[in-house]
């Protein structure tokens, strides 16, 4: 028999809030995060508006030498590592050892530092490449940086996974345990925006202007957004031997690729539907049992028309409240479904459905339960968290309020 | 670990294009054979321009013509990683008996004969990304105008990209995993491989790793003072076909090696400030496990691909976790003399040697020890720069 795995600790870096109950204070006002650009000279690009961290000083959380050695990406996922920690009731020193893995989903990781040696490239030809930032690239030093801190010794891994990355970081942790690989796997995302990324956003034309309106009849397009979000899973057995509060348990999670292009979802969603088939099948559930969707909701055009969709296809009549984080946090990019996964566990305990901030004219393409503007008070005992990403990276991952999953899950 | 049967290898290195032309090559160089490109007067690169560096040394893909294998449609806006990692994949198909062989054949003339497409999948390791797609379109944008960004190549800058095309190019649908753990990632990539299989995600998989050479990476590792004397920095890529040893028994499959054990380990360094750092414990404590997850002891391992790459630092601690777990007396070899350090790729090349060797190559070229006749169970290991180590045991098909 598989054990179970819970969430017993979460970890936030975000536009809308550091720490667990900011952030959910903010997603149940329907806080946006979206603000002027100011990290870069966003003028002349043709937008201007993104989901950027301000609040977020590396010192508050990081010791003087960890803030020299890394980048502004592993930071963050240092200080939310350290934020679930606590959450978890965790020492520093509880998880050293073995049998502890960290896997981190992003999509470019230290696109900062890369940036900064690519300037100094641009400008001065090799003699301008600075050597002391050399060895601070590398998306290997997400897991590495947190891993150092707590001192896991288990597996280190950076899944890039396009903006799926942090459900197949989570999903794949969950596996890690059930397959016996790890007691205890800190997982989760990190994304920051740079403005390489901002500026290829921009000409793919998917960039609205100020607001991301996910379904939305006049939705203009994504709005990027940064941040890290971390979780502690963890085995039953190791949660009960310490008394670890679970905070959720983590489902089945389903996984495919479109294999179809680069940027657009298929047509036919053949793949979402897939993910979204499996992580219900495999938690032992059926679709009647989900509570609440959280959508991938980017708010461009085609994306959200797929993904409503996938969501008749897999729920037939039956409406089922969706809401999309990305309406006030942006889209994070890899840490997108890390930073909704945590959204996902705060709506099980609070039993609150964050609300779709900016909704005002339903599209009968997106004929769906949207969470319009407010908070929805459910019952949020099942809750499912898509990421239907670029590329046709389907990852689609489920929790539920402790207790409630038939034991053992299904197949993983 | 259940036995994972390796079924096909499709593979470009220094060393030419393809399993057979990697086998020939290996055949080529015994315990005390050259090193590839010794001696031999170096041929200009050809994967960027080198001009500035007369003096650069590095193990690049030669004659590497994708269209080819590819066909000359869609092909334009790929970047070089993808293009290699397209090759390789298909290249793995066919070998693996999933696929005909379609040179030059578009993607959608290109169905599966074995399995469903939504029942195979990817698992990759790179460790750089396309640092040539990021640096053109960094250079574009700050040299001309962030406004004539190519749309087309703006995906490649994303870490996983070159393995999104694969998915596409090869109609792969049961996931599409980028793995990356700098030089453990390409041994990383099958312990991920595991998982999926172990639960019921997949048929079979393509997994391995990719790096691409690009005057960014070469430049990193120059002005590093790394590889440029014992080992050259070096591209491949490279893609085994994985599947459970019973799926492939069932087929009928034919079988280049199983692989039956994964560990992996990190321990950081001591001193606060200290980024760079080669762990003996983690390396002990890898291989430890990897012996344990596949039943065999150290006295059981006829021969070590290490990773071994002229860093002495980093060979050193290496030997010596070697000779602590395995024994003082194990064979051990340093493939990347051979085909240089490929990185993200590193680990699943030394997987390849050891394939080769279970196929009847010479195995060479040793650093330690001697080699045992008749090579039936084989260890890969690889040490990342951070303090992560990996390793993997591979032993000759039992079916």
């Amino acid at each position: 028999m598989r054990p179970r795995v819970f969430v017993t600790g979460v970890g936030v870096v975000s536009s809308i809030g550091l720490g667990k109950s900011e952030f959910f204070r903010a997603l149940e006002a329907g806080r946006s995060g979206i603000s002027h650009v100011e990290s870069f000279d966003a003028s002349g690009l043709g937008r201007e508006y993104a989901g950027e961290v301000k609040g977020f000083a590396p010192r508050d959380h990081l010791t003087a030498a960890e803030a020299r050695r890394t980048g502004r990406c592993s930071a963050m996922a240092l200080a939310a590592a350290r934020m679930a920690l606590e959450d978890a009731g965790l020492g520093e020193g509880a998880l050293r050892g073995p049998r502890t893995a960290v896997v981190i989903g992003t999509t470019m990781g230290e696109a900062g530092v890369l940036g900064d040696l690519d300037q100094g490239f641009i400008h001065h030809g090799p003699r301008g490449v600075k050597r002391a930032l050399l060895p601070k690239y590398g998306s290997t030093l997400l897991p590495i940086t947190v891993a150092r801190a707590i001192g896991a010794e288990g597996m280190v891994l950076t899944l890039p996974a396009a903006c799926a990355a942090g459900n197949y970081a989570i999903g794949f942790g969950a596996d890690l345990i059930r397959c016996g690989r790890a007691d205890v796997v800190v997982t989760g995302a990190a994304e920051i925006i740079q403005e390489l990324q901002f500026s290829g956003f921009v000409r793919l034309a998917a960039m609205a202007p100020e607001r991301c309106q996910p379904f939305d009849l006049n939705r203009q397009g994504l709005i990027l957004g940064e941040g890290a979000g971390l979780v502690i899973l963890e085995s039953e057995a190791h949660a009960v031997r310490r008394h670890a509060r679970a905070q959720a348990e983590i489902g089945g999670y389903g996984l495919s690729c479109d294999a179809y292009h680069i940027t657009r979802p298929h047509p036919d969603a053949a793949g979402s539907i897939v993910a979204m088939r499996d992580a219900i099948a495999r938690s032992g559930l059926r679709p009647e049992d989900v509570d609440f969707v959280n959508a991938h909701g980017t708010g461009t055009k085609h994306n959200d028309a797929a993904e409503a969709k996938v969501m008749k296809d897999v729920f037939g009549d039956r409406t089922v409240p969706i809401s999309s984080m990305k309406s006030m946090l942006g889209h994070c990019m890899g840490a997108a479904s890390a930073l909704e996964a945590i959204g996902c566990v705060m709506t099980i305990e609070n039993s609150v459905y964050p609300p779709t901030i900016g909704y005002e004219t339903p599209d009968p393409e997106c004929d769906l339960d949207v969470v319009a503007n407010i908070s929805r008070r459910g019952k949020g005992d099942v809750v499912m968290n898509n990421s239907l990403a670029f590329g046709g990276y389907n990852a689609v991952t489920l929790f539920a309020r402790p207790g409630l999953l038939p034991p053992p899950p299904v197949g993983a | 670990m259940n036995p994972r049967a390796v079924t096909g290898l499709g593979i470009l290195s220094t060393l030419g294009i393809g399993r057979e032309g990697f086998f020939a090559a290996m055949q080529g160089a015994g315990p005390e054979g050259p090193t590839a490109g010794e001696g031999a007067p170096r041929a200009a690169l050809t994967s960027f321009d080198a001009t500035a560096y007369p003096d650069a040394n590095v193990a690049e893909v030669p004659d590497f013509e994708a269209a080819k294998y590819l066909g000359d449609k869609g092909i334009r806006t790929l970047d070089r990683l993808t293009k290699l990692l397209i090759v390789a994949a298909r290249l793995a198909l066919h070998d693996a008996g999933y696929k005909n062989e379609r040179r030059g054949a578009a993607a959608a003339d290109n169905a599966f004969l074995v399995s469903s497409p939504a029942r195979v999948g990817l698992v990759c390791s790179n460790a750089y990304g396309s640092l040539e797609a990021i640096t053109e379109l960094d250079r574009v944008a700050t040299l001309e105008d962030a406004r004539y960004i190519n749309p087309a190549k703006f995906p490649n800058t994303v870490s996983n990209s070159a393995a999104g095309y694969v998915s596409i190019w090869e109609d792969l649908r049961a996931m599409n995993v980028s793995v990356s753990d700098g030089n453990c990632g390409g041994l990383d990539a099958v312990a991920c491989a595991d998982i999926y299989l172990e639960t019921g995600r997949a048929d079979a998989l393509l997994v391995g790793g990719a790096e691409s050479m690009s005057e960014a990476l070469y430049l990193a590792f120059h002005k590093l003072g790394a590889f440029d004397h014992a080992t050259r920095i070096g591209e491949a890529a490279v893609l085994m076909m994985i599947e459970p040893s019973a799926h492939a028994q069932a087929r009928g499959a034919r079988v280049l090696g199983e692989i039956v054990g994964y560990g992996t380990a990190f321990v950081g360094p001591e001193r606060d400030a200290q980024l760079i750092h080669a762990s003996g414990p983690a390396m002990e404590r890898a291989i430890a496990a990897a012996l344990d997850d596949a039943g065999v002891r150290g006295d059981e391992i006829d021969v070590v691909a290490s990773g071994v790459s002229g860093l002495r630092a980093f060979d050193d601690v290496e030997l010596a976790a070697i000779a602590r777990v395995v024994g003082s007396d194990a064979g051990v070899v340093a493939p990347k003399l051979r085909f240089g350090e490929t990185l993200g790729a590193g680990g699943a090349m030394g997987i390849a040697a050891t394939l080769a060797w279970l196929g009847g190559t010479p195995i060479g070229p040793l650093v330690h020890g001697s080699v045992r006749a008749n090579v039936r169970t084989a260890l890969v290991t690889a040490m990342g720069f951070y303090g992560n180590a990996s390793a993997v045991v591979v032993r000759a098909g039992t079916f």
